[in-house]
């Protein structure tokens, strides 16, 4: 397969040579990759890219899971339209407007 | 391991990579970068990206000025995006419209060219805003935004390829000083010996300078931020809400960033709260009636690493030879980067100053009680 029609990363448009190239360039950990490709950073926030990309940065690679520094998972799971934040919480106590 | 180098820098954020930037221009390339975690873990990647030089201070002032005049050159050579896209504070109440002329006039004393404009003005910069309670504004036409991976990751790559050596996930635990002089590094990995060290550790900074028995009045303050979905897009400028201090930014890559205050105490460990996306939507949805549909796609917390006059830490140690510090930049650190990577390849080198009212941030302004005084706090 040509890696330049693969997509790894399909909320930010990333291909497989973009991964690949980059871990040449010295981007061997997912913490790094995603600010430089955009990677985990799109509306799936990782679910699909970031595991993809483990998997091909352990086998080019052979490191280990923990070396890879798996991102953090930032709220919400899934993006979510603003107006559910529109009404005021019920313990309105810790905001300061 | 014991490794020797010219240069040790502990902290590889955007301050740290900008000195060993700066240096490498110089022909100093024997430099060692030390960092935790990974490049720009700390702030630097967190940050709102704005970049402004419009504060109430002459050492802010100056020292941002420089910056301004450093980013274009920055970004053209190591092939990031930076843009002068302006700032609008967003006034609704008559008293802070009077702080504000006061302020535009000591913009003016230092050429910084802010100025009072409408409502309509500003509906002009920012098509869709609702300007029903806004007296007025105030435009900073030299703020921008930059973008903050690539500025980071770009320069690293650069200097790296000139042969300086990054460190990762290797931890500094104290400088070892002898005869009050800085002569090494101890990390959890080994000793690393240098001719000068320089720490750029952000709130890190404390606990290492600590353990080598030198103090620091840093605080790390929380703070939150949120990110929706990409839009193309729609208004330049940053835009501050100044009754609530809270800003509103469409970063590079099309995402509304939003940052608000919440209560936090220093020196905690910040907690998401969904309290934060309320008052966040809040806030901005009283400007712009589409942002409720809007998707949130992310929301984060980092700090402020604070100092008692939230102004940074930047020079060499008064007492300490061939110890430098870069930290405690309370919020406005990315901004300011290039200049300070700049004064400090100056210090380390012995070249005037290309900012000479720097000298005014050196830590031992606070032994002698010399704190920089600022107008008014605002942003």
């Amino acid at each position: 397969m040509d890696p330049e029609k693969v997509i790894i990363c399909r909320c930010e448009n990333v291909t497989l040579k973009d991964l690949l190239d980059a871990i040449d360039k010295g981007y061997t950990d997912l913490e790094s990759l995603k600010r430089y490709l955009r990677i985990g950073m799109g509306p799936c926030q990782g679910k699909y890219c970031l595991i993809l990309a483990a998997s091909i940065l352990r086998r080019r690679l052979g490191k280990n899971y923990d070396e890879l520094l798996l991102p953090k998972n930032r709220p919400p799971l899934k993006p979510i339209e603003a107006y559910y934040f529109l009404k005021p919480p019920k313990e309105a106590k810790d905001l300061e407007v | 391991m014991v490794m020797k180098t010219r240069i040790a820098i502990i902290g590889a954020g955007i301050i740290g990579v900008m000195i060993a930037r700066f240096l490498v221009e110089k022909g100093v390339n024997d430099i060692v970068l030390i960092e935790k975690n990974y490049p720009g873990s700390g702030g630097s990647f967190r940050c709102a990206t704005g970049i402004r030089a419009s504060f109430t201070s002459p050492e802010h002032v100056e020292m941002m000025k420089r910056s301004i005049e450093l980013w274009p050159i920055l970004s053209e050579k190591h092939g990031f995006t930076y843009r002068r896209d302006g700032y609008i504070w967003l006034l609704s109440e008559e008293e802070h419209v009077e702080m504000f002329k006061k302020i535009v006039e000591f913009h003016h004393r230092y050429a910084v060219p802010t100025k009072i404009i409408t409502p309509e003005e500003i509906k002009e910069m920012v098509p869709t805003i609702n300007t029903e309670n806004l007296l007025a504004g105030v435009y900073d036409p030299l703020a921008g935004k930059a973008d903050c991976f690539r500025a980071l990751l770009n320069t690293l790559e650069y200097i790296k390829n000139k042969g300086a050596k990054v460190l990762t996930r290797t931890k500094a635990e104290k400088i070892i000083i002898k005869d009050s002089r800085a002569q090494a590094v101890e990390t959890n990995k080994g000793v690393i010996e240098a001719e000068k060290i320089i720490v750029a550790a952000g709130y890190g900074s404390k606990k290492i300078l600590k353990n080598s028995g030198v103090d620091i009045p840093l605080e790390n303050l929380p703070k939150h931020a949120l990110i929706t979905e990409a839009y193309k897009p729609l208004f330049k400028p940053l835009l501050i809400d100044w009754s609530t201090a809270s800003y509103i930014i469409q970063v590079l890559h099309g995402g509304f960033l939003i940052g608000a205050n919440m209560k936090e105490k220093p020196d905690t460990i910040p907690v998401n709260r969904i309290e934060y996306l309320y008052l966040a939507v809040k806030i901005w949805s009283k400007y712009f009636k589409w942002l409720p549909y809007t998707r949130i796609l992310r929301y984060w917390t980092g700090y402020y690493v604070m100092t008692p006059d939230h102004h940074p830490v930047i020079g060499p140690h008064s007492r300490i030879e061939n110890l430098y510090i870069a930290t405690g930049f309370s919020g406005h650190g990315f901004m300011m980067a290039p200049s300070v990577g700049e004064i400090m390849s100056q210090y380390i080198l012995g070249e005037k100053l290309s900012v000479p009212i720097a000298k005014n941030l050196k830590l031992e302004r606070f032994e002698k009680g010399k704190y920089v005084k600022e107008i008014a706090i605002f942003g």
